[in-house]
Parts: structure tokens; C-alpha cells; sequence
């Protein structure tokens, strides 16, 4: 596969902006700019990865495929975090699929030069171990979220945390997208997104969401989102204001 | 009531039986046996991880904030494991709450002892890697799990698991537990307890659970059972 270039700075990327000088200047060289587009497979379900991803403004979604197709999102990733961390945890496949849900630019690091770097043990592996404590929170608290909470606040929840990762207030979904990374029916997520459009907090028009209150999406979202924000700020905040 | 564990006595803990000799009897001086008793909290949120735990019997569950206080179960650990993974990945204190729910005995390390070692031997280092993946894969199919199966075949699921790990046929566990770890109402809890047993896999009275039928039970299990015991099984043990 030959993937498009993109002219973005790697330090758009939080947990690459974090990186002392010496390391970043070691990295700088191997990390290779792609842009990807959306509904981009990264990786499947227990391939071997050749890849670790750190996006700038793609979001990269991690999905569970259960055996009967059906599929939930069980957690996500943009110019926060990175896609990959069964290359460094010696695992080297994954149990979940890696795909595209919001078209951007990311930069790729081969496993070699993945690990080269984390082996020193410096802050790139410290950070990228607090990465996965992240991760396995976030995922945790999916969990709990898929069991107790409606469909509308985990809608809620999700457009937040997309909206988070992405420089504007417009989103390119469908119903169908979004209803498969919430693992319910796609009639659920119409019902639940027109009657966040009645109350006027967004606005659906052929597969384009627009944000208008955020405050609002807040105020209807379960604690889960803010337990996941908070987890991140408290494992990697040190290293992310240090820089920025 | 903790003493330091002997040279001699046999390990169960699969995490430390795969260290090399040399190396295990390094860790030897830091472990000290301890009980693992039934509903103890190893952890809270909040709480800073003083030791880590690597249970030679017993099951720990670990939960997730859920709400109005209430937690979730996202993943179980026994011998093939540890408990106080977030301290490998760096962190010092823990974000989820850890509960015993099998009773046993573990041999716990001080925190600093264990980080000490983490940094000396790359065999344990690579062993916790590929249990925080094993573990990992758990707490995602907890998520889908969550997320498609019935009670009862999570409830399967959940006594295989648990039976996996405790050497017994039989367990004691209250309908408020059950609840917890599987999310759903006591009277639900009840409901799918009643299924199984009508089933003949299992017996149930007043709290204590018995294995009747394990095969059946294995069936009955979502496929989440098979999903997690294979990336288990997929551990470079030696």
C-alpha cells in the first residue's frame, strides 16, 4: 500500500509533543507522515502489526468484532493518544480491529524503531506504559458504560470524546458508523440523535453532525466521560503541560 | 500473620513459577505470603498501590467505577497473574478498586522492592508485558460482553472463569456480589442462577454455588470464556 504524505508537525501529536529533545530528535526520522482515510481498516483482528500510529487529527477507533459480526467500540484514539500498544507489550497481534473513523493525518513508527527507542527506558517508554493504563481505563469504564448507561447519554459520551479529538464543531458520520461503534441498532442512534436535535444541542444533516451546545451533550452524558478525561490528565498531564 | 515465603515451598503463581531459578530467588526475600480474604479490598480508587500481589490461589476481582458509587466488574485475576499491574505501567496509585472474591493466599512484594526488579530482570518485565495484554484483552471482552450477552451466559462465563482459578467445586458468593460483578439486578442475578440450575449445571442455595455440570456450564458460557482462556493460554509461560 502506498500511503499519502501530509505536511503536519509530529508534535501535534500530545503524547510525540511530550518528548524531550533528545528523544524526539531520535524518533524524528522514522516517523513517517500518512493520511488516512475514513473506514480505513489499520489493522485486523489478530494480524501481526508492523506499525505503531500516533494520529494529529485522525481519530482511530478500537473495535471488538464479535463472531456473529456485530461490532462496539471499546475505545479510541486521536492526537491524544496512539494505536498500536501490542508492539510494545510484546504481544505483537491484537484481539480487536483498528479502523478509521474520522479521515486525517497520522505519523507510523516501524516496530524496530518502536522499540529501539523504548527499550532505553526514558520518557518515550514511560509515557507509552502510562498510555496503556490509560487505554485499559478507558476500555474499563466502556464497559460499565455499555452495561448501565442509555443509548443516548453513551451517543452523548462518544460525540464529546470525537469532538474533543477534532479541530471543529462538524462531524462526518452516519448513523450506521456511529451505531456500530456504540454496538446498538441504527433505528437507537436516530431516536437518540433527534431527540439531542430537538433539544436543540446538535444538528444531523446527511451524515454531517454539528455541535452546537456542548454544555449541553454534558450535562445528558453519564460520569464516564469525565472519568475517562480525568484518568488522562492524572496519568499524562504532567508530561503533556510540561511541553505545551 | 504474613511471613516470608521459603525457597522450597512450591509456587503456584504462573507469573513467578516461569521466572528463572536465579531470578526467582532474588524476588524471595521481598515476598511475603499473605491471606487473601473473601471480600477484602486490595485496593480503592484513590489508594496508593503499597505492594503488588501474585495470588498462588484465590481470585481478585477488579472493578470499574460504575455509578452513585456503585463498581462494575471488568476483569478477574488468579495464579496466572498479578494484582497491581498500574504500578508496572508507572503509576502510583490506583484508579480502579481490586476485591478479593475467591479466598486464597498470595505472595505480596513492596512496591519500590518490585519496581527495583521490574528494572533488573527483563523476564519479569516481559512476563508482566504479556499479562497486561492477556488482561487487557479481558477487560475488552467485558466490554463487549457487556454490551450482547444474556445474563446467564455471562453468568456461565463468569463461574467458569472463577472455577478456572479456585480448586474447589464449590464457592459462596451473596446475590448483592453476583450483582456487582455481573451488573444486573439482584432479582436478575437470581433469575439466571435459576436457569442454570434448572439446566443442571449447577446448584444453588443460599449463596453457595456448585458445579454440577462443567462441560454444560462451559457451553452455556458466551464465547467471551473461550476468547479470554485462549489469549491465556497464548503466554510464553516458560
Amino acid at each position: 500500500m502506498r500511503a499519502a504524505k501530509h505536511t503536519d508537525d509530529p508534535r501535534m501529536n500530545h503524547l510525540l509533543a511530550a518528548l524531550p529533545g533528545d528523544e524526539f530528535d531520535r524518533l524524528k526520522t522514522d516517523l513517517e507522515p500518512v493520511s488516512l482515510a475514513l473506514g480505513k481498516v489499520i489493522y485486523e483482528s489478530g494480524e501481526q502489526l508492523e506499525y505503531i500510529y500516533f494520529p494529529t487529527t485522525a481519530i482511530i477507533s478500537l473495535l471488538y468484532i464479535m463472531e456473529n459480526g456485530s461490532t462496539a467500540e471499546i475505545g479510541m484514539a486521536g492526537n491524544d493518544g496512539l494505536v498500536g500498544i501490542a508492539l510494545f507489550m510484546g504481544g505483537s497481534t491484537t484481539p480487536n480491529r483498528a479502523v478509521v473513523q474520522s479521515a486525517g493525518n497520522a505519523f507510523r513508527l516501524r516496530s524496530k524503531a518502536l522499540l529501539d527507542e523504548f527499550q532505553k527506558s526514558g520518557e518515550f517508554h514511560d509515557i507509552l506504559l502510562r498510555y496503556t493504563q490509560y487505554l485499559m481505563t478507558q476500555i474499563s469504564q466502556t464497559a460499565a458504560c455499555n452495561r448501565l448507561h442509555s443509548v443516548e447519554q453513551r451517543l452523548c459520551r462518544w460525540l464529546l470524546n470525537t469532538h474533543d479529538l477534532l479541530q471543529t464543531n462538524k462531524l462526518i458520520m452516519t448513523h450506521d458508523l456511529i451505531a456500530n461503534m456504540l454496538g446498538v441498532r441504527r433505528e437507537g442512534v436516530s431516536i437518540a440523535a433527534g431527540n439531542l436535535q430537538r433539544e436543540e444541542l446538535i444538528k444531523y444533516v446527511r451524515g454531517t453532525i454539528t455541535i452546537f451546545d456542548r454544555k449541553g451533550l454534558e450535562s445528558i452524558t453519564c460520569e464516564c466521560y469525565k472519568v475517562v478525561k480525568e484518568e488522562y490528565d492524572r496519568l499524562l498531564g504532567k508530561y503533556i503541560s510540561k511541553n505545551s | 500473620m504474613t511471613e516470608t515465603t521459603g525457597s522450597d515451598d512450591p509456587i503456584y503463581n504462573r507469573l513467578l513459577a516461569a521466572l528463572p531459578a536465579g531470578e526467582y530467588r532474588r524476588l524471595l526475600p521481598d515476598l511475603e505470603q499473605t491471606p487473601l480474604t473473601y471480600g477484602e479490598s486490595l485496593y480503592d480508587p484513590g489508594d496508593a498501590i503499597a505492594y503488588v500481589y501474585f495470588p498462588n490461589s484465590g481470585i481478585v476481582s477488579l472493578l470499574a467505577a460504575a455509578q452513585d458509587e456503585a463498581m462494575l466488574e471488568v476483569g478477574i485475576v488468579g495464579r496466572e497473574g498479578m494484582i497491581g499491574i498500574a504500578a508496572f505501567l508507572g503509576v502510583k496509585t490506583s484508579s480502579s478498586r481490586a476485591v478479593v472474591q475467591g479466598h486464597g493466599f498470595a505472595l505480596r512484594m513492596k512496591t519500590a522492592a518490585f519496581l527495583a526488579e521490574c528494572r533488573k530482570s527483563e523476564m519479569l518485565s516481559r512476563l508482566l508485558k504479556r499479562f497486561t495484554q492477556s488482561l487487557f484483552a479481558q477487560i475488552s471482552q467485558s466490554a463487549v460482553c457487556y454490551r450482547f450477552h444474556p445474563a446467564e451466559d455471562r453468568l456461565a462465563r463468569w463461574l467458569m472463569m472463577t472455577f478456572d482459578r479456585m480448586d474447589t467445586n464449590e464457592i459462596y458468593l451473596t446475590q448483592e456480589f453476583l450483582s456487582n460483578m455481573l451488573g444486573v439486578r439482584r432479582e436478575a442475578v437470581n433469575k439466571s442462577a435459576v436457569i442454570l440450575q434448572q439446566q443442571e449445571l449447577i446448584s444453588y442455595s443460599r449463596g453457595n454455588i456448585t458445579i454440577t455440570n462443567r462441560e454444560g456450564l462451559e457451553t452455556k458460557a458466551c464465547r467471551c470464556y473461550a476468547v479470554i482462556k485462549t489469549e491465556e493460554k497464548s503466554f510464553p509461560v516458560k
